[in-house]
């Protein structure tokens, strides 16, 4: 036989080998780091995925615009004030500055221009109305005039196209004298060969037939008052009318067809071009010029010489006194003029006036006053029985109405509880009245790095949306329940629902569990046959698909055992309704029966883990089994345990397949409770991600990140709980 | 069990006493008088079956399920083994020190504590703990710590905390298998003094690998030795230690303890 050293390497060939062993180390540790870059790599693409989702770009339209909400209400608050006229006709308006030594109020550029020796002019933040004040924009209360017919009007009535092709080529020489200002000759120019290419070339004046009846806009009034004396003065041979009501009220005559021409100071809007539609009225809008108002007082009031816009909403729609404004004015009341409620002139300053005003400014009083002229009726009367929007009184419903109703057999809400706060009335008029609606959304990637792109596209495709940045994932989403609407729609009813599942998953499994595991290891004979069944069952239980838990839980809880789980045992079920087993309950036992096998394999190896000497130790004093196991083995083994046991409940509260079949449902709007039907989270992200709208796609994204954050908050509430069992120890 | 005793000498007594793990038997045909107020010590070979003998006094056999009991142990005239006998007051009167030191994972005062209390200790707390670390030879050393881990001690102390909780339930006997086995020179001679103090309330029974410390700190001594042919243990020799060490009656005896052995 051979030296035995010679049988190992040496020298050279032993460093050989010792770098072939340190090689393959390596090797094998690049492949382990790989598989976990691999790992982490896929993790962070899918978050991304999610938070891509989650976050970005969307094109909200609103029904109504929340700035006409403040400016509708201020509008109101205007003409109601005391010592208040309003009028849509500037004459009046005019009249009653002249007349009131403390008077001060709007009246058309054209009107103080005609009245010009008794009225005074005040500034507007140093700027008086002039042509270049006003044609730069430095003068906000300025805009243009139109006048309007309906195509079958111009092409059928040779007057009424006279007339336009008349007033265009004359505006500006008699409106400058009018005090209006001069609209660009170019635009004229264009609209003359538009009336020219819809009703034909010019004809001579005194051959035209038919009569002119103008009506709408007093800003306008003096204008096309001029061009249709000057009309008649070219040879124009009918009769001719002309009456101030109003832009709005002339606007909708107009659509019904029962005006002929219109004057407007201010352009149609959408909804009301829709309506003229319908009516088969079809409106030729053309610019005549443009108006200012001018703000203007009594020649006596000459402490004031420019006012700020703030100012004149103190003026306005504020104070009583002028000493209120500045102590230095006089101790008189303000006696004030304002275009009245559907003029254009009335929505043209308030629009600028109160432009600073945003809907979060108003008080709680003005929030129910909007939602009086916003809300109807039926609706409002409710919302008004599930929580009052009032302290005192009712908007929609009447004193006796309400009582009526809350002595009935089943009284609203809104009897037992305090009138709804400033918030709960401004969420409301968001949710009802302004309802913003999501055109479309951009995933987070492009809404970065695209954005030019985006604000382009939605500006064509929406003209009236706004694109802003939004997160899904935010405190609104947490709170809402499920709704239809996506911009509504929260996960607060699945969260509740997960929380409620989970709940009774535990308080079923972990006992059940624990229990089991305590008699497999500490008492089972593990020779005896039928333990050994048992002990093989549930390892393979632990592997059996989970739809197959679910078609159990069918079974057994939602039929077999449905006067426990509907709550019917316990006189919770509604009477008149059928009891149904599709609850918090069923779910919760399900799901736990899906875990018990990993909880009891867990526990089982938590409880291995405990050294005999322990076991000894209690037994050794005369303590008994229970004792012994109650005392050492069981604390030593519970860190084990609940890791076993967390990883299971996150199996569960990831669960989606065996919660379909018991019958988990979608939409469900109230808080569950243990014996509601229910949703979870899994299920609703299920549910939103199967809808065809991308917004959906969003909230499942949002409702993955909500998911994920319980699912960290179990486990770091695991490695916590764990940390302080050992340490105690 | 009676309190009546045929001997007032003897503690206990063991009686043609066979244990068997399965089917094989690792001690046979033990007859052993344990004198009362005296300290007993098994010597012999690794395997040759003194841990489980030792064992068969307090039925901590009982733990192990495929072993098995033929013969009688008898403890103030009853046999431990009788069916009406409830292993749990067994060891209540019969503690047990193990060789490797298992203190609970709990405070020093929760260690000595938690057996008095489930065995309905009514006194006070306070005193029966210093006075169990005291009679254990371990209350200077603990009392400023009562509530720190009973793992945060030193090997040979946490073995004297095992033995103060062992003493804190008041039993007859106490079994030490191996009880210095892990521990140093300085904290074996502790523990061996102790054994003498403790002597005078209890009867002991120690299992030794160590020939000096039997000889030192016993009172008498029995020697175990396997069978070679069946390989399952049996007493060659019990007596007085004085005369054992002096004058082994039996060849194999003298050889394993001058150390001759195997
Ligand atoms: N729990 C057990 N299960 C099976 N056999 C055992 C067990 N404990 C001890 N034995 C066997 O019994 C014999 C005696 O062991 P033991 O009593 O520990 O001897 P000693 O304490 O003298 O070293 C040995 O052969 C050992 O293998
Ligand atoms: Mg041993």
């Amino acid at each position: 036989m051979e030296n035995p050293e010679n049988l190992y390497p040496v020298d050279e060939e032993l460093q050989k080998f010792i770098d072939y062993r340190k090689r393959s180390g390596t090797i094998w540790r690049g492949v382990f780091l790989m598989s976990l870059f691999v790992a982490i790599l896929v993790l962070i693409v899918l978050m991304l995925n999610i938070i891509n989702d989650a976050f970005g770009l969307v094109a909200l339209e609103n029904e109504v615009d929340p700035h006409s909400l403040v400016t509708g209400y201020q509008e109101n608050t205007m003409v109601s004030m005391p010592n208040t006229f309003a009028s849509t006709n500037h004459a009046a308006l005019a009249a009653v500055i002249q007349q009131n030594e403390t008077g001060i109020g709007f009246v058309g550029h054209a009107h103080y221009q005609t009245n010009a020796d008794d009225l005074r002019l005040i500034a507007v933040d140093g700027q008086f109305p002039t042509a270049e004040t006003v044609a730069d924009g430095s003068y906000p209360f300025a805009r243009p005039l139109y006048i309007y017919t309906a195509l079958d009007t111009l092409q059928s009535e040779p007057a009424v196209a006279g007339y336009f092709r008349f007033y265009l080529e004359n505006a500006n020489n008699s409106g400058g004298e009018l005090g209006y200002f001069l609209a660009d000759e170019t635009l004229m120019a264009d609209q003359i060969n538009l009336i020219d290419t819809l009703a034909g070339g010019p004809q001579a004046l005194d051959s035209l037939g038919g009569n002119l009846a103008l009506s709408g806009s007093s800003s306008l009034y003096p204008l096309s008052r001029q061009m249709l004396l000057d009309f008649r003065q070219a040879g124009f041979g009918g009769d001719i009318s002309i009456e101030q009501i109003g832009s709005e009220a002339g606007i909708e005559a107009f659509c019904r067809g029962d005006i002929q021409v219109l004057n407007a100071s201010r352009p149609m809007t959408v909804a009301e071009a829709a309506t003229c539609q319908r009516n088969r009225v079809n409106p030729v809008e053309i610019a005549v010029g443009l108006d200012a108002l001018a703000i203007v007082s009594h020649p006596s009031l000459d402490f004031l010489e420019s006012v700020s816009l703030k100012e004149m909403g103190q003026i306005f729609a504020a104070m009583n006194y002028w000493d209120e404004i500045d102590p230095s004015y006089p101790v008189e009341p303000i006696v004030r003029a304002v275009p009245g409620e559907g003029s254009g002139s009335l929505e043209l300053l308030s629009g600028s006036m109160f432009s600073t005003i945003g809907l979060e400014n108003l008080s709680g009083a003005a929030y129910a006053e909007i939602i009086r002229e916003n809300l109807g009726r039926g609706r409002g009367r409710a919302l008004e029985r599930d929580q009052r929007f009032l302290a005192e009184g009712f908007i929609f419903d009447s004193q006796t109405a309400f009582n009526g109703a809350c002595a009935s057999a089943e009284p609203p809400t809104g009897c037992a509880q305090p009138a709804r706060d400033r918030d709960n009335l401004l969420d409301l008029i968001e949710q009802e009245i302004i309802v913003p609606q999501i055109q479309q959304t951009w995933p987070l990637y492009d809404s970065i790095f695209n954005r030019q792109a985006i604000v382009a596209e939605a500006s064509r495709k929406y003209p009236d949306a706004i694109v802003e940045f939004k997160s899904w994932l935010n405190p609104d989403f947490l709170v809402n329940p499920q709704s239809s609407e996506a911009e509504l729609a929260g996960v607060r009813t699945a969260i509740w629902g997960t929380v409620m599942v989970v709940a009774t998953t535990f308080l079923f499994s972990f006992p059940v569990g624990v229990g089991a595991a305590i008699y497999l290891e500490e008492y089972a004979d593990s020779t005896k046959w039928y333990n050994k069944i048992i002990q093989t069952n549930i390892s393979n239980l632990a592997g059996v698909p989970s739809i197959i838990y679910g078609m159990l839980g069918l079974t057994v809880f939602v039929r077999l055992l449905l006067p426990l789980t509907s709550g019917e045992m316990f006189g919770r079920v509604a009477e008149g309704t059928d009891p149904s087993g599709r609850t918090v309950i069923s779910a919760g036992l399900t799901l736990g029966l899906l875990i018990l096998p990993i909880i009891i394999i867990n526990a089982q190896e938590a409880l291995r883990a405990v050294p005999n000497s322990m076991r000894r130790a209690g037994m050794g004093l005369g303590a008994t089994k229970w004792q012994t196991t109650w005392s050492h083995v069981l604390p030593a083994a519970l860190p084990g345990i609940l890791t076993g046991t967390i990883l299971a409940m996150s199996r569960a509260v990831g669960e989606t397949a065996p919660l379909i079949v018991v019958g988990a449902s979608t939409v469900i709007r109230t808080d569950p409770t243990f014996f509601s039907r229910f949703t979870v989270l899994p299920i609703q992200i299920f549910q939103w991600t199967s809808r065809p709208q991308p917004e959906f796609q969003n909230l499942a994204a949002a409702a993955i990140i909500v998911l994920l954050l319980i699912l960290l908050t179990l486990n770091a509430s695991a490695v916590i709980l764990r940390n302080r069992y050992s340490t105690s120890s | 069990m009676s309190d009546s005793n045929d001997s007032t000498n003897i503690a206990v007594q063991a009686k043609d006493v066979s244990v068997y793990y399965g089917d094989f038997r690792a001690v046979k045909n033990i007859n052993l008088d344990v004198a009362r107020n005296k300290i007993t010590a098994f010597i012999g070979p690794s395997g040759c079956g003194k841990s489980t003998l030792l064992r068969a006094f307090n039925r901590m056999n009982d733990l192990i399920p495929i072993s098995r009991m033929d013969g009688e142990i008898v403890y103030r005239g009853k046999n431990l083994y009788d069916a009406d006998v409830d292993p749990v007051e067994v060891r209540r009167r019969i503690g047990m020190v193990f060789q490797k030191p298992n203190p609970f994972p709990k405070s020093i005062y929760e260690n000595i504590a938690w057996g008095a209390r489930i065995n309905g200790y009514k006194g006070n707390m306070d005193e029966l703990v210093e006075e169990s670390l005291r009679s254990a030879a371990i209350w200077d050393e603990v009392k400023d710590k009562l509530d720190q881990s009973g793992l945060s001690l030193s090997g040979g102390q946490q073995q004297r905390l095992c033995i103060a909780r062992t003493v804190a339930v008041k039993p007859e006997i106490i079994l030490m298998d191996e009880p210095c086995s892990a521990l140093d020179p300085i904290a074996t001679l502790k523990i061996e003094e102790l054994m003498r103090q403790l002597q005078e309330q209890y009867t002991i029974i120690i299992v030794t690998h160590n020939m000096q410390q039997a000889a030192r700190s016993s009172d008498y001594t029995a020697f175990l030795n396997m069978d070679t042919t069946d390989r399952s243990g049996y007493m060659v020799e019990f007596s007085e230690t004085s005369a054992m060490f002096t004058n082994p009656q039996n060849q194999q005896t003298e050889e394993y303890i001058t150390g001759r052995f195997g």
